[in-house]
C-alpha cells in the first residue's frame, strides 16, 4: 500500500524534511494512528476462542460471537477504565459537585412513627435571615415510585408521616447552620396514629391502614403484596422419605455503602433542570422528575455522578431528589442536599427483615420431592420494589435443583419503619440460605454427603424450571465440583474437631431481569449503546450504563475494544449525562453487564462492518477473508496486504464524516403465563458454589469464618479481576448479613443503630481468606458468554457458614446474625437437651454414609455426562422439570401425572394449613367485599 | 401518652437560636506541599475545612463519626481522620491529602497499585486507603499481609472484601522496594510513533487463519 494521504492530491511525502510547508498543502500533523507501539501486535491466540482458529479453549461450546473476538481484551485481567480517577481523589460524587451560588438544602424529617399532619406553619422560617427557600409536601401533591403498579411515595410527607425520618419538609439556606437552625423553626400540628411494626400484626387489620389502595386494599390491612405459586404433584409430600422444617428469623440489614446520598439540583437559565446524583438507576428518577416536578422529561438532564456504592441502596429515585429540584426552583439558584449517615438509615431501601419458613421432602431415591416456602417480609413504610421482593422470595428458589413440587406463599407488609427494597441478592438471599440449610438438615438424615445430594438433583443446562423459567448455560455443577476439591472437603466434612466446621451453599440468581419495570413506550430495548468514530480513530461510546463501582463502564470499553481491536485506551465511554446517553435501565437485577455489553457489541460489530467494507474497497478482498487485528485489517492469507485501521477509517468516513452507530438488546420472549411468571425471568441465570470454613468459640459463641472457596458461574469473565472483586465483595457483604450486620429496631420501633459503629460491617480482620473461582459455562446470549457477577455470588455464603456452625458444634441456629449471642444461647438449649455442663464436651456431628449415598454418586455420575452434551449442545433435546421424575418432556404435565397444578391462588380448602405469610390470603380485597363484609 | 385518641400535640419549639457561629480567622496549614490560607470558623473541623475551604475534594465524607475512615489524611506523615481532628489542632502542619500523593498523572505506586489489583471499586473509600497505606509504606515498605491490614484496620470498604487492597499494598511496597517498574504516566507527551497506523507484521502467511 502506498503511504497515508492526508488530503486528496496531497501525498504524506510531500511535507517537506525540514517542515516547512510545502506550497498549497496544510501544514497540521497527519493525525495519529492511536496507538502508541509501532508494530501491530501479533493476534494473541490464547484469547480467541479455539473453535475460530485460537487457543481459548471451549469447554462449554460455541457462542455466537465467536467470530467478534479479536484477542484484544475480553478476558484479560485489567483496571477498570475510571481507576485513576478514584485513585487521585478526582472522581466525582454527589457531594463534589460544587455550582457557583449554590444553597444548602436541609430535610425536617418526622419525629413519629405514624401520625397526620394537622398543619405546617413555615412563617417563622421564612422569617429567618439565610433562608432562601421552603418546601412541604403540599408543593409535589403528584406520587412517584419505582414501580408503576405501586407509586406510594411523595417528595415529602402529604397528609401523613409513615416512620420516624419520614420527608416533612425541607429549606435551602445560605450555609448549612442557618438550613439547621431553620429546621427547628417548623410549626407543626400532629395527630399521632398507632403504629405497627411487627409484620405479624401487619396482616390484621387495622384502623388506619399505613397506606390505602382502594378497591384493591386487602381488607383493612397493611399487606402490601401477596403472592401464592403452586407447581407440581402435591401428593409427593405426603410420605416422604426424609424432610426438614425450619423456621428463620432474619434481621433487616442495609447496603452500607460508604457514600451517603448526596444531590444537587439547578435549573439552566432556559429552564431545564440539571439533576446531579449518584444513582444505579438515572433514567426512573428521571421519569420519577418528570412526574413530581409536572415538567417534560425532555426538560430535565440527569447527571450521574461517581457512585459510591450502590448495592440497590441507589436505585429508587428519592424524594430527597425531589426535594433538591423543588427548592431549587423556588430558590433560582442552585441547591445540594448531602445526607448524614443517619438519614442514609432513614432512607434505608435495605434487606427486608423476613420470616421464613422452609419445609422440603425428599424420596426414597434422594430426588427432592418438595419445596414448600413461605415468606412475610417487612417491607417498612414504602413499596419501594417490594412488588418484585415478595415474588423473587419464592421463585428464586426453584432451581438449581430439579423439584417434584414447589409451594409458595409470601407476603410483603407495610409497618412503621423505614421502607425496605432492593439489595445486592434482591428477594433471593434469605430464602436461598432457608433452603440450602434445609438441604443440609435433609442430607444428614438421609446420611449422605450434601454435595452428592445437590449433584445428583441438579437441572441440566437448557432446561426449564418448574415455574417455567429458561435456563440457558448452567455450570452449577462444575462450580459445585471445583469447591469440593479445592477446600479438600472429603478429608474434612463431618471430621473436624468441636468448634471447627465446614460447610456447603449454593446459589442462583437472575442475570437481568427479563421484562423491563416500565413498560412504556412497548418493545423498547432494555439497553442501547451508541458509537462515533470520527478521524482522529478514538472511539466515543455513549451509554446509560450507570457504573457503580462494579465496571460497568470498564466492560463496555472492553468489549467494543474487543469487537473493533483497538486498544482500551481509544475507547471512551461517555455515560454520564440523560443528555447524551442512550436510555438505559439502569443498574439493577444484573442486568448492565449482560444488556449493556450485549448492545455494545451489535454497534460495535456495525462499526466494524464499515470499516471493512472501506477495506474491502481499497484492497479488493471480500470482508469475510479480512481480519482484523490491532489497528491494521488485512488479507486472511498474507498480513502483508492490508491497510491500517485509521486508512480504512477514513475511507469509510469519506463524504459522511464520522461513523455512528447503534446498538440495542431486549430479551428475548419467554417464560409461562401464569401471574407472576414475569418474576425472576431473566435471558440467563448465574449459578454458585461456596464452601465455608468457620472456627466457633464454644464457650462465647463467637463464630469466624477463616476461609472460603467461591466458583461462581459468570459465563465468561470478561474481566477476570474484576469478576473476582465482585466475588470477594460479595463474600464481605454477606458474611456481615450472617455474622454481625444487622439493623435493630427496640421495642419502641425506633431504629437503634443507625451508624457505622453499631451497625457492624466487618472489618479487614474479619475478612476470611477467599478463594475466588471463576466457572466459565459460556452463555448463548451473554456478551461474549458473560452472566453476571455482582449479587449472584452473595447467595451462597450464608447457608454455608450457617450450615458450617452446625459442622462446628452440632447446632442448627436459624436466627440471623450469628452473633455470640445468638449462637450460644443455641448451644446451651443444645446441652441442655443432651444433659451437658460444660460445651467443650459437646458431640461434633458425623456422618456414616447410608445405602443412598451409592444412590445419589452413580445418578450425578450419568448426570454429569447427561449436563455435558447439553451445554456444548450436542444433546438439544427438550428438558423441563419433572424428567428426574419420569415424566416425558414433550407432553404437559399436567397430562401425566394426576394432581398436577400450577396456581397462583390457594384453592379453598387450602386455606386452612396456610403458612403464616399465607393466611394473608384469608383476606378479601375491597371490590370483592361488599356482600359478605 | 396512648395512641389512637384524637389527642393532638403540638410541636412548637422555642426558638432556640444556634451556638453563634465563632468569627471566621485566618488558618493557615501546608496543604500537598502549598501554603495555604483560609478564612474559617475557630471550631472549623478539619474535614470541612479542606472539602469547603481548601477544594481538597478528595478528602471524602463518609460518616463524620470517625468510623469509615474515608476522611483519612497525613498529618506530618501520620494518618488522621479529618472528621475528628479541629483544623485549629493542626494549625501550621503539613497536611498531605490524596491529592498531593501523585504528581500530575504520574501516580504515585500505591496509587497504580490500586487500580491494577482491584483495589478500588466504587472508589469512595480509596482515598482514604491510600492515605493510609502510604503513610506506611513511608515507616515499612516491606510490610507483611498481617501488618497491611493492621494498618487498615480503621478503614471501612464495603465493595472488595479488602483483599484486593491488600494485594494492592503489598504489590506498591514492592514497586517502592524498586522490585517491579512504575508504569509511564499517559499524559508525559508520547508522539504517535507511526502516524499512518501500524506497520505490517512479520507474521508468516495463514497465521492469522
Ligand atoms: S468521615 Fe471521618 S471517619 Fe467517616
Ligand atoms: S471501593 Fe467502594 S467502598 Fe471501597
Amino acid at each position: 500500500m502506498g503511504s497515508y494521504k492526508q488530503q486528496p492530491g496531497s501525498d504524506a511525502s510531500e511535507i517537506r524534511r525540514d517542515g516547512k510547508r510545502v506550497a498549497g498543502k496544510q501544514s497540521f500533523p497527519p493525525p495519529g494512528s492511536g496507538g502508541s507501539e509501532p508494530r501491530m501486535r501479533p493476534r494473541d491466540l490464547d484469547y480467541i476462542p479455539e473453535t475460530v482458529g485460537g487457543r481459548e479453549p471451549k469447554p462449554a461450546g460455541d457462542h455466537i460471537h465467536d467470530r467478534a473476538r479479536t484477542g484484544t481484551s475480553v478476558g484479560k485481567a485489567m483496571p477498570l477504565v475510571d481507576s485513576n480517577a478514584k485513585v487521585t481523589g478526582q472522581a466525582w460524587y454527589g457531594d463534589d459537585v460544587r455550582l457557583q451560588g449554590e444553597l444548602i438544602g436541609k430535610i425536617l424529617r418526622s419525629p413519629h412513627h405514624y401520625a397526620r399532619i394537622k398543619s405546617i406553619d413555615t412563617s417563622r422560617v421564612e422569617a429567618l435571615p439565610g433562608v432562601i427557600a421552603v418546601a412541604t409536601g403540599q408543593d409535589a401533591p403528584n406520587r412517584f415510585g419505582v414501580l408503576p403498579v405501586t407509586k406510594d411515595e411523595h417528595a415529602m410527607a402529604v397528609e401523613k408521616v409513615r416512620h420516624v425520618g419520614d420527608l416533612v419538609a425541607c429549606v435551602a439556606a445560605i450555609d448549612e447552620a442557618t438550613a439547621i437552625e431553620a429546621l427547628s423553626l417548623f410549626d407543626i400540628e400532629w395527630e399521632e396514629l398507632e403504629p405497627v411494626f411487627d409484620p405479624k400484626l401487619g396482616l390484621e387489620d387495622h384502623d388506619e391502614p399505613i397506606h390505602w389502595r382502594g378497591k384493591y386494599h386487602l381488607a383493612r390491612t397493611n399487606v402490601q403484596k401477596r403472592v401464592f405459586q403452586e407447581f407440581g404433584d402435591r401428593s409427593l409430600v405426603n410420605s416422604p422419605h426424609a424432610s426438614s422444617h425450619g423456621t428463620w428469623t432474619m434481621s433487616g440489614v442495609h447496603h452500607g455503602f460508604t457514600e451517603p446520598h448526596a444531590v444537587v439540583a439547578h435549573w439552566d437559565p432556559n429552564g431545564r433542570l440539571q439533576l446531579y446524583t449518584p444513582q444505579q438507576v438515572p433514567h426512573y428518577t428521571h421519569r420519577a422528575l418528570s412526574t413530581v416536578l409536572d415538567v417534560p422529561m425532555h426538560q430535565i438532564n440527569v447527571v450521574r455522578t461517581f457512585v459510591g456504592g450502590g448495592f440497590g441502596g441507589k436505585s429508587d429515585p428519592f424524594p430527597h431528589e425531589m426535594c433538591a429540584a423543588l427548592l431549587a426552583r423556588k430558590a433560582g439558584k442552585p441547591v445540594r442536599i448531602t445526607f448524614d449517615r443517619e438519614e442514609v438509615y432513614w432512607i434505608n431501601r435495605g434487606r427486608h427483615p423476613s420470616h421464613i419458613d422452609v419445609k422440603m421432602t425428599a424420596d426414597t431415591d434422594g430426588r427432592i420431592s418438595s419445596f414448600d416456602i413461605d415468606a412475610l417480609i417487612d417491607g417498612g413504610g414504602f413499596a419501594s420494589f417490594g412488588h418484585v421482593t415478595s415474588y423473587y422470595n419464592g421463585v428464586l428458589a426453584t432451581a438449581p435443583y430439579e423439584l417434584g413440587s414447589f409451594h409458595y406463599t409470601g407476603a410483603r407488609v407495610w409497618t412503621n419503619k423505614p421502607a425496605s427494597g432492593a439489595m445486592r441478592g434482591h428477594g433471593a438471599v434469605n430464602t436461598r440460605c432457608a433452603v440450602e440449610v434445609g438441604l443440609d438438615e435433609m442430607a444428614e438424615s438421609m446420611a449422605v454427603d450434601p454435595i452428592d445430594l445437590r449433584l445428583a438433583n441438579l437441572l441440566p443446562p437448557h432446561s426449564r424450571t418448574i415455574s417455567g423459567f429458561r435456563i440457558t448455560s448452567n455450570g452449577m455443577r462444575e462450580a459445585l465440583e471445583r469447591v469440593r476439591e479445592g477446600s479438600n472437603w472429603s478429608e474434612k466434612f463431618r471430621q473436624l474437631p468441636l468448634g471447627k466446621g465446614i460447610g456447603i451453599g449454593c446459589g442462583f440468581f437472575i442475570s437481568g431481569s427479563g421484562l423491563p419495570i416500565h413498560w412504556d413506550p412497548k418493545n423498547f430495548p432494555h439497553a442501547t449503546v451508541h458509537i462515533q468514530v470520527d478521524m482522529d480513530g478514538g472511539v466515543t461510546v455513549h451509554t446509560g450504563a450507570a457504573d457503580i463501582g462494579q465496571g460497568s463502564t470498564t466492560a463496555v470499553a472492553q468489549v467494543v475494544s474487543e469487537v473493533l481491536a483497538l486498544p482500551v485506551d481509544m475507547i471512551h465511554v461517555r455515560s454520564h449525562e440523560s443528555d447524551t446517553s442512550p436510555v438505559d435501565l439502569g443498574s439493577y437485577s444484573s442486568r448492565v453487564t449482560f444488556m449493556n455489553a450485549n448492545a455494545a457489541i451489535r454497534a460495535a460489530i456495525d462499526v466494524r462492518d464499515q470499516l471493512l467494507k472501506a477495506a474491502w474497497e481499497m484492497l479488493g478482498y471480500h470482508p469475510n477473508v479480512l481480519v482484523l487485528n490491532d489497528r491494521r485489517i488485512y488479507y486472511k492469507h498474507d498480513p502483508s496486504i492490508g491497510v491500517s485501521y485509521l486508512q480504512a477509517l477514513h475511507k469509510a468516513q469519506e463524504d459522511t464524516g464520522a461513523l455512528i452507530a447503534r446498538g440495542a438488546y431486549r430479551s428475548p420472549p419467554m417464560g409461562g403465563v401464569h401471574k407472576g411468571a414475569a418474576a425472576g425471568l431473566a435471558p440467563a441465570y448465574s449459578f454458585s458454589a461456596y464452601v465455608a470454613e468457620v472456627d466457633v468459640d464454644v464457650e462465647t459463641g463467637r463464630v469466624s469464618c477463616t476461609n472460603v472457596w467461591a466458583a461462581h458461574d459468570c459465563g465468561k469473565a470478561l474481566n477476570p479481576l474484576a469478576v473476582k472483586g465482585q466475588i470477594i465483595g460479595s463474600c464481605h457483604m454477606g458474611l456481615g448479613q450472617v455474622l454481625s450486620e444487622k439493623m435493630v429496631y427496640g421495642r419502641t420501633g425506633h431504629l437503634q443503630n443507625a451508624n457505622l459503629l453499631e451497625y457492624k460491617i466487618p472489618s479487614v480482620h474479619e475478612m476470611p481468606h477467599v478463594e475466588a473461582i471463576i466457572v466459565e459455562s459460556s452463555d448463548p446470549e451473554g456478551p461474549f458468554g458473560a452472566k453476571e457477577a455482582g449479587e449472584g455470588p452473595l447467595l451462597p455464603i450464608l447457608p454455608a457458614v450457617v450450615n458450617a456452625v452446625y459442622d462446628a458444634i452440632g447446632v442448627r441456629l436459624r436466627d440471623l446474625p450469628l452473633t455470640p449471642d445468638v449462637v450460644y444461647n443455641g448451644i446451651e438449649k443444645h446441652m441442655k437437651t443432651l444433659g451437658l455442663d460444660d460445651p467443650l464436651d459437646l458431640p461434633s456431628p458425623r456422618l456414616e454414609h447410608g445405602p443412598l449415598q451409592a444412590t445419589l454418586e452413580a445418578r450425578s455420575e450419568a448426570h454429569r455426562e447427561r449436563d455435558r452434551l447439553r451445554q456444548r449442545s450436542e444433546d438439544t433435546s427438550a428438558y423441563v422439570n419433572g424428567v428426574l421424575f419420569g415424566f416425558d418432556p414433550n407432553r404437559p404435565l399436567a397430562e401425566q401425572v394426576e394432581g398436577w397444578r400450577e396456581a397462583d391462588e390457594p384453592l379453598p380448602e387450602q386455606l386452612a394449613e396456610l403458612g403464616f405469610a399465607g393466611r394473608a390470603w384469608l383476606k378479601k380485597e375491597q371490590r370483592h367485599m361488599g356482600g359478605d363484609a | 401518652m396512648t395512641y389512637g385518641e384524637a389527642g393532638t400535640t403540638m410541636v412548637s419549639k422555642e426558638h432556640v437560636p444556634m451556638i453563634p457561629t465563632p468569627k471566621g480567622r485566618a488558618w493557615s496549614a501546608t496543604v500537598n506541599g502549598q501554603p495555604v490560607e483560609v478564612l474559617a470558623p475557630s471550631n472549623a473541623v478539619l474535614l470541612d475545612v479542606l472539602r469547603d475551604k481548601v477544594g481538597t475534594l478528595g478528602v471524602k465524607r463518609g460518616c463524620d463519626l470517625g468510623t469509615c475512615g474515608c476522611c483519612t489524611v497525613m498529618i506530618d506523615g501520620e494518618p488522621q481522620l479529618s472528621c475528628l481532628t479541629l483544623a485549629g489542632q493542626v494549625e501550621g502542619r503539613e497536611i498531605i491529602t490524596v491529592e498531593g500523593l501523585s504528581d500530575g498523572a504520574h501516580l504515585a505506586p500505591i496509587q497504580t497499585c490500586f487500580a491494577t489489583h482491584g483495589g478500588s471499586q466504587c472508589g469512595f473509600c480509596t482515598p482514604g486507603f491510600l492515605v493510609t497505606s502510604q503513610a506506611l509504606l513511608n515507616t515499612n515498605p516491606s510490610p507483611s499481609r498481617d501488618e497491611i491490614a493492621t494498618a487498615i484496620e480503621g478503614n471501612l470498604c464495603r465493595c472488595t472484601g479488602y483483599q484486593q487492597i491488600i494485594d494492592a499494598v503489598e504489590a506498591a511496597a514492592a514497586m517502592v522496594r524498586g522490585e517491579t517498574a512504575a508504569p509511564s504516566p499517559a499524559s508525559d507527551p508520547h508522539h504517535d510513533p507511526h502516524p499512518a497506523g501500524p506497520e505490517e507484521p512479520t507474521m508468516p502467511p495463514g497465521h492469522a487463519k
